[in-house]
């Protein structure tokens, strides 16, 4: 939120609870908030003190709150004897090339939904939007009988492509595209530029907003997406983090100190797009109501 | 040439939404073990559904999960986007804080939970035996288990439903409030007169996306509980993969369970769709 905007919602109230002395109300209020910061930095801050510990430190009864010693073998032995580059290298991976794929094919899709007039466009967009209503779990087994007799299964694309083609991606996207002046297409149509490049070169960039906002989505739905990858990579120099974590983690292949340190590692580059598109989520989420 | 800028996305929304949901609703008719050969029941999958004593355990399991995690859900993300709304000293802060959870991956979230609620070696009961309350064993008592999953779920999406609510109390009008306040209103009258009144059609949203959000509900428990213990916190989307990765292997039995959760998703994605109608059309 900007600082004007700040400074609006916080004058809004200021006729009832001005500059008078702190009241109880602010007080009962201020207390709820630090238990509700209590109860959720708590869980946390402890996860990432454990991964800090040594086995012995972790099955200390009771618990101490911070390590004897701190291991940070933990995480070099993630490293060294085990596999965490290359689970991090698919997360990478996986989550780069879908938001592009996601980024293209949803952003011409709302280009011709948003710009043209064809037979269809109304039904196509529609039934664009109705895919919200068909989630992955509910087709869980039948997607995975298609994939598989596609032969994509235990690969990258298979990860990748089925669900790059996005309803709300789509939505945002034409959203913003209907506010962009005909008569732009239309002048560089008489100049002589073709579709593609009128497409690519004029109406892309003035939608960098909305294609933000969908990278973004993109990206945290990706790398925090669990069930896809889980259908799909069943080798495990295919496992993406978060099937890594759950699967290392249930087979006991990988010691409960390594998992934790790992499990820290993975949520690093989400806590780095929270600190700084905080803003960005936020408005996408009050604005779509999807995640 | 606009069909060639739709045709990727419409291509794999056949491939990979249309088709698997045409298949699937033919599967849920036939029983496999292998994805190959299918023989014909006709409806018995349905019947299994609503007659088989693991299913029904699964369906109360998924319906005590939803119910709670729902209303808790609603109840806190009212309460917490009206004092956040409402606070003015380190607002943003509070607002960064309640919203962290919505970023972290679920199934860390599940690692996370499983590590403080541990019986023995959790801080949790190590602060409850301090306080002479016992250790409970949050994730080995079914009951124990079923209410540990329900506190992560709310804690993982209650900043999300708080954000949207946030942005429906943002457009509330903020004379109507100044003139009640003027009127004489005390704060606690003009939440309960003005406030929760206009943002009903917000809480109608809220309430109809978390219902959704809750039938889905699956990563964060696999590493949690594990849809343990003793079964009493799988889900009807675990029970679905478990169909088709765990013995007894039952393509056809969890294809019909996935056509009854579509229908339970689609009257609810509906309703919302009328909702929001109606709404524009006030």
């Amino acid at each position: 939120m900007s600082k004007l905007q700040e400074r609006a919602s916080a004058n809004k109230w200021s006729s009832m609870s001005g500059k008078k002395p702190p009241s109880v109300g602010s007080i009962l209020r201020t207390t709820f908030l630090l238990v509700m910061t209590f109860v959720i930095l708590a869980p946390v801050i402890w996860f990432v003190l454990s991964s800090f510990k040594d086995p012995t430190d972790l099955s200390a009864r009771p618990p101490k709150i911070f390590p004897t010693t701190w291991a940070f073998s933990n995480y070099t032995e993630a490293f060294q004897m085990y596999n965490y580059m290359r689970y991090f290298t698919n997360s990478v991976i996986v989550t780069v090339v879908a938001t592009v794929l996601t980024l293209l094919i949803n952003s011409m899709a709302a280009y011709a939904f948003a710009k043209y007039n064809f037979r269809g466009r109304d039904g196509l967009f529609v039934l664009t939007l109705a895919m919200i209503m068909i989630p992955l779990q509910v087709i869980l087994i039948p997607i995975y009988l298609v994939v598989s007799s596609l032969g994509l299964v235990n690969t990258y694309w298979g990860m990748i492509i089925p669900a790059a083609a996005t309803p709300t991606g789509v939505f945002i996207i034409r959203q913003y595209m209907l506010t962009i002046p005909d008569e732009l297409i239309e002048a560089a149509r008489i100049d002589g530029a073709g579709e593609f490049r009128i497409f690519a070169r004029i109406v892309l960039p003035l939608c960098r907003p909305a294609l933000a906002v969908v990278a973004i989505f993109s990206i945290l739905w990706r790398w925090n997406d669990f069930l896809w990858p889980l259908l799909i990579a069943q080798k495990e120099e295919l496992y993406t983090l978060p099937v890594a974590l759950a699967l290392l983690n249930g087979q006991l292949v990988v010691p409960y100190n390594i998992v934790l340190a790992m499990s820290v590692m993975s949520i690093i580059p989400v806590l780095f797009m929270f600190v700084f598109m905080q803003r960005q989520i936020v408005q996408g989420i009050a604005q779509t109501g999807i995640k | 040439m606009p069909y060639l800028f739709v045709a990727p996305n419409m291509f794999i929304f056949l491939t990979f939404i249309i088709w698997p949901a045409i298949r699937g609703f033919q599967i849920s008719f036939y029983d496999s073990i292998d994805g190959r050969t299918f023989t014909p029941v006709g409806a018995g999958n349905y019947r299994a559904i609503f007659g088989d004593p693991t299913v029904a355990e699964v369906a109360k399991n998924t319906a005590i999960y939803v119910i709670f995690y729902v209303i808790i859900s609603t109840v806190l993300s009212i309460a917490f986007a009206l004092i956040v709304n409402e606070q003015q000293f380190a607002k943003g802060f509070f607002r960064a804080i309640l919203f962290l959870p919505v970023m972290l991956s679920p199934v860390v979230v599940g690692l996370i939970w499983n590590d403080v609620l541990d019986r023995k070696v959790g801080p949790l009961n190590s602060l409850l035996e301090a306080l002479g309350g016992g250790s409970p064993g949050w994730l080995i008592e079914p009951k124990l288990g079923m209410i540990a999953v329900i506190f992560v779920g709310v804690w993982v999406h209650l900043g999300f439903y708080s954000i949207i609510l946030l942005a429906g109390l943002q457009g509330i009008d903020r004379s109507l409030l100044e003139a009640a306040a003027m009127d004489g209103a005390t704060r606690p009258q003009i939440i309960r007169t003005i406030i929760l009144p206009l943002l009903k059609p917000t809480t109608l949203v809220i309430l109809i996306l978390a219902t959704i959000h809750g039938f889905q509900s699956f990563d964060f428990i696999y590493t949690l509980t594990g849809g343990g213990p003793f079964g009493a916190t799988t889900l009807i989307v675990q029970y679905i993969y478990d169909r088709a990765f765990q013995t007894p292997i039952q393509y056809g039995l969890g294809s019909a369970a996935g056509v009854v959760l579509f229908m339970i998703i689609f009257a609810f994605t509906a309703l919302n769709f009328l909702l929001g109608k109606k709404r524009q059309a006030i």
